[in-house]
């Protein structure tokens, strides 16, 4: 064969590292703007809105939920969904209460372990029943929410002689909340997993194209049960975050995280399809989640219109990055 | 001559890395079979879709029956009678033959109020009718076989352009034979060939001995360009290709030349491998570096073997041993791990992860090695990822363009890349040349020479007669679920298609 250079292999530019560019460009963009934008409007609206005490405040949000959903991410990446993560985050928050009461600082891995197998049965249910994960997931995290209240109907709140273990959430490390760096080092987690590991990288490839991945070799089942695993941790981790900094346990706590986990997700601009995506994405939409929430309450949106507002992000979000050749039919 | 119907002036498109149509005059006259030739990525798919409006140019002028019009999307083209089968298919697979036939035009069987199903069944049996298709109106279309849904694409927007009183509607069908069978083949240029007193057809296939036995007028594109413009009768296919990549080819097309006998060793053993209603139970081997070419009609059960080699079906009997070690049935993840790589036909199902990138789709099954202290490192991949693209001479502007922005042709060679870049010990190769051009075929055959002297035992299946032949040291020879027979083919010495087919049918 000669001349390779006769225009059939031309390399003509290698910008972006590999793996890198995804679907994701236009949509995180998107998402960016829209972050700005929101941050822009409301300091307009309300000056106090990027006072430190206002910072704190989204801050804290933003932590805890950016940790749910960079786990439900993993779910979405392959195609699935996790709707337990309500269930989960609820019944660890009473659990991690009662269990610190009891036997202090092991309450911490305990709670992670629990809700690392609740992740597992997750994915083993799919594998075994062969049901989508919206309504395997949707049935265990009703079982969890019972569970939780099953170990305390009420708010339970965390023992005073245990505040010194809260501090593991609730203190600072030079200057900066443990709540913070707590959400930094899942990030960074889950950025490398997915971006730097075989298995991460199989959530994709199963996310792309499960019949090529299957037909690859690739072990499907163990790369779903794991993102069912990760959404697991991300969602214990949460509830104890939350439980620390609520000093206390809350059997319904969870509820309002199976929206706002996926809606971060989305907004980040994952794609509901599965495939394209990421921890970046995920972390941009978990902020614009929580800006909004506090920005729109800051500048005094009328709290019926909140909801609308929300909804309308996340239509455009899932427009944007929808795969809709994915789908035989929209239904 | 007969009048233009479409006039194309100067239209290019660019993508980000890529010129993909530079310049490019396009005429199609009344009454023609205008066949379209290129490279992979050549911008063929690309000036198609501009001419149904999928995509805008960024210059250029175009005339539909000598005005100026600005297409603005393919129901809008449908309307003004130009319409196109896509490379890779477009109905809706849940609706129903007729709803697909009549989608979004069911207005016109309206009656009082109510769909009229009877004017409608007349009205689907007439369209049918053009193409030759006897299919019941009311199968759902994903159970009918690529061909019935070509012809019902085509159905369709004959149908259309007559609703809408088009005078020679233009019908263009991108690379249709890919899917077909030889019978469907014929079948499909014996309906063009007819259609052609009533609309002009742009047809762009791979396979020149269809496009110069088919076509009245030939254009071959090259790198966005149109470089000729030629009368098929006056065409012979080595000028074709020479125009086509610009230097011409050895005439020792399957590199017979470095045919080299088979290793010592056997790869792959088959006892007893059967499948009820399929195939009956069969015995071979392939050996180290031996390449195998699996030859007979549809139904012949070759097909079902191969997957079965490939562990993606389950044989009723028998073992399939690789270097003695018998493989669990059933289990690509097994085969693949055993070092069985299998190169799909239908690559953007079941080969790629299209929404991923090239480097991604290329670097799946040897991640383990671009890791360095545990994790895949980007440098690591990106360099596996170029020494591939231009190996298998993938047209792309970097290894982080995603595949489905790649041309069909370069789809096909990415999955090829994936699997030669993995340790393999055993390849079945289903159709590795389809749909792909002359330049990458050769390179291909290249590729599969060398696979074979590192000891790779092949099984394959090609597109003709003569590409099997010149390609395998023995073919296998399968008709109706048996192995009636077995011819050897060494270099130099190979057997003559006729020798062959008299034992296929
Ligand atoms: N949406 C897109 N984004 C970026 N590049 C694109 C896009 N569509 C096409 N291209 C590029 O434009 C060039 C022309 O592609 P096109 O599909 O027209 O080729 P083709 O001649 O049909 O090839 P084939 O024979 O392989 O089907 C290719 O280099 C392709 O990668
Ligand atoms: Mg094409």
């Amino acid at each position: 064969m000669t001349a390779p250079d006769s225009g059939s292999a031309t390399i003509t530019q290698e910008k972006a590292t590999v793996g890198h560019k995804r679907l994701q460009i236009p949509a995180i963009y998107f998402a960016l703007t829209l972050l700005v934008v929101l941050v822009i409007l409301f300091t307009l609206g309300n000056q106090n809105f990027l006072s430190a005490y206002n910072l704190n405040t989204i801050g804290n949000y933003a932590a805890i939920l950016s940790v749910v959903a960079l786990g439900q991410m993993n779910t979405i990446l392959i195609g699935g969904i996790d709707l337990s993560v309500g269930g989960l985050m609820s019944f660890t928050s009473v659990l991690f209460v009662v269990l610190l009461q009891l036997i202090g600082v092991w309450a911490f891995p305990i709670c992670i372990l629990v809700a690392l197998a609740v992740g597992y049965v997750n994915g083993a249910i799919l594998t075994r029943i062969k049901i989508p994960s919206f309504i395997a997931t949707l049935g265990t995290g009703g079982i969890l929410t019972s569970l939780a209240l099953l170990v305390s109907p009420l708010p339970v709140v965390a023992p005073g002689s245990k505040y010194g273990l809260l501090d593991l959430v609730n203190g600072n490390l030079l200057g900066i909340p443990n709540l913070l760096l707590l959400a930094l080092a899942a990030f960074v987690l889950f950025y490398v997993t997915l971006r730097f590991t075989k298995i991460g990288r199989n959530i994709y490839y199963v996310g792309s194209n499960i019949k090529m991945s299957w037909m690859s070799g690739i072990d499907i089942v163990g790369t779903r049960n794991f993102a069912f695993v990760l959404s697991g941790f991300g969602a214990g981790l949460a509830a104890i975050m939350l439980s620390c900094n609520q000093f206390g346990g809350d059997p319904t706590l969870g509820n309002v995280y199976i929206l706002q986990s996926i809606a971060a997700v989305v907004v980040g601009g994952t794609a509901l399809t599965g495939g394209t995506g990421g921890a970046v994405n995920t972390i941009i939409g978990a902020l614009i989640l929580a800006v909004m929430e506090n920005g729109m309450n800051v500048v005094g949106v009328d709290a019926y219109f909140q909801q609308s507002i929300l909804g309308l992000v996340i239509i455009i979000s899932v427009a944007l990055t929808f795969d809709r050749t994915k789908t035989a039919m929209i239904k | 001559m007969s009048a233009a119907v479409l006039e194309l002036q100067r239209i290019t498109k660019r993508y980000p890395g890529v010129v993909a149509l530079d310049g490019v005059d396009f005429t199609v006259y009344e009454n023609e079979i205008l066949g379209l030739v290129g490279e992979n990525g050549a911008g063929k798919s690309t000036l198609m879709k501009i001419l149904i409006g999928l995509i805008q140019p960024d210059q250029g002028t175009y005339r539909l029956r000598g005005a100026p019009v600005v297409i603005k999307n393919p129901a809008h083209a449908a309307n003004l009678g130009v319409g196109m089968v896509f490379q890779e298919g477009c109905l809706v697979p849940n609706l129903s033959i007729m709803e697909n036939l009549f989608l979004c035009h069911e207005i016109g069987f309206r009656h009082f109020g109510f769909l009229s199903k009877r004017k409608m069944r007349d009205a689907a049996h007439a369209a049918l009718g053009t193409v030759k298709v006897a299919a019941d109106l009311d199968t759902p279309v994903s159970e009918t076989t690529p061909a019935v849904r070509q012809m019902i694409e085509i159905a369709r927007l004959l149908w259309l352009s007559k609703l809408y009183q088009q005078r020679n509607p233009v019908l263009i069908l991108d690379e249709p034979t890919t899917v077909l069978t030889d019978d469907e083949r014929n079948t499909l240029f014996s309906i063009a060939t007819e259609l052609k007193s009533q609309a002009s057809i742009i047809l762009i296939s791979h396979r020149l001995q269809e496009i110069v036995e088919t076509s009245d007028r030939i254009l071959i594109m090259k790198d966005g360009k149109r470089v000729a413009n030629i009368q098929a009768r006056h065409a012979g296919i080595p000028e074709i290709e020479q125009m086509m990549v610009g230097h011409a080819f050895a005439a020792d097309r399957f590199r017979e030349d470095e045919q080299i006998p088979p290793g010592d060793q056997v790869t792959l053993t088959l006892e007893n491998v059967s499948k009820r209603g399929v195939f009956e139970p069969l015995n071979f081997e392939v050996r180290q570096g031996e390449i195998i070419s699996l030859v007979g009609l549809v139904g012949s059960g070759k097909e079902a073997l191969c997957r079965c080699i490939a562990g993606l079906e389950k044989p009723d009997t028998g073992s399939i041993k690789l270097a003695g070690k018998r493989l669990t049935p059933g289990s690509p993840s097994e085969a693949v791990r055993a070092g069985i790589g299998h190169i799909p036909i239908d690559r953007r199902s079941d080969g790629l992860a299209l929404g991923m990138t090239i480097a991604e789709n290329v670097n799946l099954l040897v991640l383990d090695h671009l890791k360095v202290g545990g994790f895949i490192s980007p440098q690591r991949e990106k360099k596996n990822a170029l020494r591939w693209i231009q190996d298998c001479r993938i047209k792309a502007p970097s290894p982080s363009t995603m595949c489905v922005n790649l041309s069909g042709g370069n789809q096909q060679k990415t999955v090829i890349a994936k699997w030669l870049s993995s340790k393999i010990h055993l390849l079945v190769l289903d159709h590795p040349t389809r749909g792909v051009d002359v330049g990458a075929k050769d390179e291909i055959y290249r590729l599969i020479r060398q696979l074979a002297r590192t000891g790779v035992g092949m099984i394959i299946m090609c597109d003709t007669l003569e590409e099997d032949i010149g390609l395998c040291g023995r073919m296998l020879i399968m008709k109706d679920g048996q192995l009636v027979n077995e011819v050897n083919c060494p270099p130099y010495r190979k057997p003559s298609p006729s020798d062959i087919i008299s034992s296929i049918v």
